[in-house]
């Protein structure tokens, strides 16, 4: 398991998804201690029904299906898994022995599902008064949309963004990757250590309480000010405000395109030198003015280049620019394969992303992969909750806890 | 409390605000030059400095005194270069941490970078947009926000333990660790991930459809089926032997796709959501900037703050986390003190 400063920090985890097994994943990352808490069917049925987005790792699904979904694992790693009947009684009670004995509990279900489990911060906190809860349901427990269904890519569109991004006003765009689950997951490690450290200092568990439609809403913050001064805000396609030019520029190839940026004068004048046919005597207001024929200067010299050569070149002048890269291309980009980013800890060498927080005392040498479903239900009761060999047969006797989906 | 130091623009101001609304006493040494914003800069102020003490400060030495006397300092920089000339590695804060394009080692440490261009390199750009069009950047501060809740956790993770330690966090390996499946979809399935448009494309129907005064995403997985032909009133198409799995519906994507805009199109953003609820399928309305801020449901939670400073208060959003339901507080934006050696000592 991994090292790190979270050591001995333990957290149940009840999430599913994205936003959640995010979160839990940086949190996993920095040495705490994590129980995934999983119903039998929460990675699927026995059977295949469907191809899951992101395939299966190794390319099959296997004899057991419901371990092998690439998307799942992805997120998974560093943890022990308990897979639980929390709507029985004594999967209930187990439970909540857990509970008594960990730091955090950390869940994205819907606003109705711990209620309906009579699992609310009331039943969590009498087990354990000093436990730290986090909720995080899309529009969060409270609140004229508490019960609307949400996923990231129906929430991303009440944010805000939407309105701002896309090719013009009336062309929108989305993102196509459900920003507020990323931004939501990072928020909901914030949230943790914001809360640890509180209870360091006053000993006080927290009930945390956030959602995907809050966590989209906050990164649009500028926006929201800018609006209230009057601000004229609409998509601008791929230009910036504050900077010209700022575009996407095709390059030799079948799709193959750039990047590129002048956040001021100086970079400007690097670019002209290595553009020509540009008047860098222009501030930002004449670049601005001029964007569509500069634009057109740019594009003329890219598209006689690949999108590797003309970011080098513009590179070495001080220009800042890079290629819009493909998955494999990013994948294969030296200072990508240099930090080692992305990590093969996990079955058939698959690369994983790895933690943009590297420090001494982590290190993914430690990491370990996804646990198959329920493989670690004796390991944590015995450990966790000192269970005898007896009690955890007789709840597996009676399918309380399981290693594999219902027939 | 701890004391923070911020230097830097807007992943370190993220960061110094989520220090800043935890309790923390943060001093921010304003950059000389501002990085450009997407806002003017009256409005990024209000937005990421409330609360914090903001200074000028005119030399490298009394920048290395302020963060010696710091528990905590972020430093955002351009390069792995410009971290050196602040001497950082230096400096005897307990947890130091270094926000760079790149990171601070390896070929490109010293490459010149935006949010715009490491979007591009990270596989963000490539699967946004229209296909036949160029992709399309993430406008707004999303990058540089991410980065600083990486390196908020960082910190914070380092004091609860009581560890010194330096931090090292790359916004390209931000955006690298936020990928949603690209990876395993090439790697597991050998396929690359493009771009669609407003089409999610693995599941359908996942669109933006146009409505009658605006526009609704629609995410349609099984589980969610029978439920949405009850919301567009199309019981029959449940025994539509085109459309019962997704794979089906896949197949056939503009035959979906046409009912769908048939069925929304008569209904205005606000009959959407009130059908959707009902119906319990996940649909989100395009918001106006506006619209959001006149939100209902964000009213009722109290998610806003006020904040004075400038030529007017604002409201501006809260966090998106609440512990214990606690009143959201309130800040002011302070001016930029002028603090010298002389001043200082």
């Amino acid at each position: 398991m991994a090292d790190g400063p979270l050591r001995g920090i333990r957290i149940l985890d009840l999430t599913h998804v994205w936003a959640g097994p995010l979160g839990t994943r940086v949190l996993s990352d920095l040495g705490a201690e994590i129980v995934k808490i999983e119903r039998s069917l929460g990675r699927g049925p026995r059977e295949v029904v469907d191809s899951p987005i992101g395939g299966w790792i190794g390319g099959e699904p296997g004899d057991d299906p419901w371990n092998n979904k690439s998307a799942f694992i992805k997120l998974a790693r560093n943890r022990q898994s308990v897979s639980l009947d929390l709507k029985s009684p004594r999967g209930r009670e187990t439970f909540l022995q857990l509970v008594a004995v960990a730091d955090v509990v950390i869940e994205n279900f819907s606003a109705r599902a711990m209620p309906t489990l009579d699992l609310d911060y009331e039943a969590l906190k009498a087990a354990n008064p000093s436990v730290i809860y986090v909720s995080m349901p899309g529009y969060g427990k409270y609140g004229p949309y508490r019960d609307w269904v949400a996923f990231g890519t129906t929430v991303e569109p009440m944010s805000g963004l939407t309105n701002v991004m896309g090719y013009s006003k009336e062309e929108p765009r989305s993102t196509a990757m459900a920003l507020p689950d990323p931004i939501a997951g990072v928020s909901a490690a914030a949230a943790v250590v914001t809360a640890l450290r509180r209870r360091e200092q006053t000993g006080q568990g927290a009930f945390v309480e956030m959602s995907l439609f809050e966590s989209g809403v906050s990164f649009q913050g500028p926006w929201l000010v800018e609006h209230q001064f009057g601000g004229d805000v609409e998509p601008l396609g791929n230009r910036h405000p504050g900077m010209a030019p700022h575009g996407v520029y095709r390059c030799l190839g079948e799709d193959d395109w750039l990047a590129l940026a002048c956040p001021d004068a100086a970079a400007w004048r690097a670019l002209c030198a290595v553009v020509g046919d540009l008047d860098p005597s222009l501030d930002l207001d004449g670049r601005t003015a001029s964007h569509d024929h500069i634009d057109e200067v740019i594009t003329t010299w890219t598209c006689q280049r690949h999108k590797v050569d003309a970011t080098a070149q513009l590179q070495k002048a001080g220009v800042a620019a890079g290629p819009v890269n493909s998955t494999p291309e990013m994948l294969a980009d030296p200072q990508v394969q240099h930090r080692k980013f992305f990590v093969p800890y996990e079955r058939f060498s698959t690369p994983i992303p790895g933690n943009p927080i590297r420090m001494a005392g982590i290190s993914p040498d430690d990491w370990t992969p996804c646990p198959k479903l329920g493989a670690d239900n004796a390991a944590v009761l015995k450990d966790w909750l000192r269970y005898t060999d007896q009690q955890i047969a007789d709840l597996a006797d009676q399918t309380i806890i399981t290693d594999q989906p219902p027939e | 409390m701890d004391r923070v130091l911020e230097i830097g623009n807007h992943a370190a101001g993220y960061c110094g605000r989520l220090f800043v609304q935890a309790g923390y006493e943060v001093v921010r040494i304003e950059p000389a030059t501002r990085a450009p914003a997407w806002v003017r800069d009256e409005a990024m102020d209000l937005f990421l400095h409330p609360g914090k003490r903001r200074v000028a400060v005119d030399s490298i030495e009394l920048i290395e005194q302020l963060a010696n006397q710091a528990d905590v300092v972020i430093l955002e920089a351009d390069s792995s270069d410009s971290v050196d000339r602040y001497r950082f590695d230096q400096w005897s804060t307990p947890v130091k941490v270094a926000i760079t394009p790149f990171g601070r080692t390896g070929p490109k440490k010293n490459w010149q970078a935006t949010a715009h261009v490491l979007l591009a390199i990270g596989g963000y750009t490539n699967i946004m947009g229209d296909p036949d069009r160029a992709p399309l950047s993430l406008p707004g501060h999303y990058l540089e926000f991410q980065c600083g809740q990486f390196a908020y956790t960082a910190a914070n993770a380092c004091r609860l333990a009581g560890e010194r330690n330096q931090v090292d966090i790359s916004m390209l390996e931000c955006v690298m660790a936020l990928s949603q499946f690209t990876t395993m979809m090439w790697h597991c399935m050998g396929m690359v991930r493009t771009r669609h448009g407003n089409d999610f494309w693995w599941v359908v129907p996942t669109n933006l459809f146009p409505c009658k005064d605006g526009w609704v995403y629609i995410n349609i997985i099984q589980t969610f089926w029978e439920a949405f032909t009850g919301f567009i009133d199309r019981p029959e198409l449940l025994n539509d032997v085109r459309f019962t799995t997704n794979d089906l519906r896949m197949e056939n994507r503009e035959a979906m796709h046409e009912i769908v805009e048939q069925s929304l199109a008569a209904w205005t953003k606000s009959e959407v959501r009130k059908r959707a609820a009902a119906a319990r399928i996940p649909a989100g309305v395009v918001q106006t900037l506006g619209e959001v801020l006149a939100d209902a449901h964000l009213a009722e939670r109290d998610f806003w703050q006020m904040v004075e400073g400038g030529s007017q208060a604002v409201r501006v959003p809260s966090l998106p986390f609440r512990m214990d339901n606690e009143p959201r507080p309130s800040f002011s934006v302070s001016s930029v003190e002028s603090v010298s050696e002389e001043h200082h000592g």
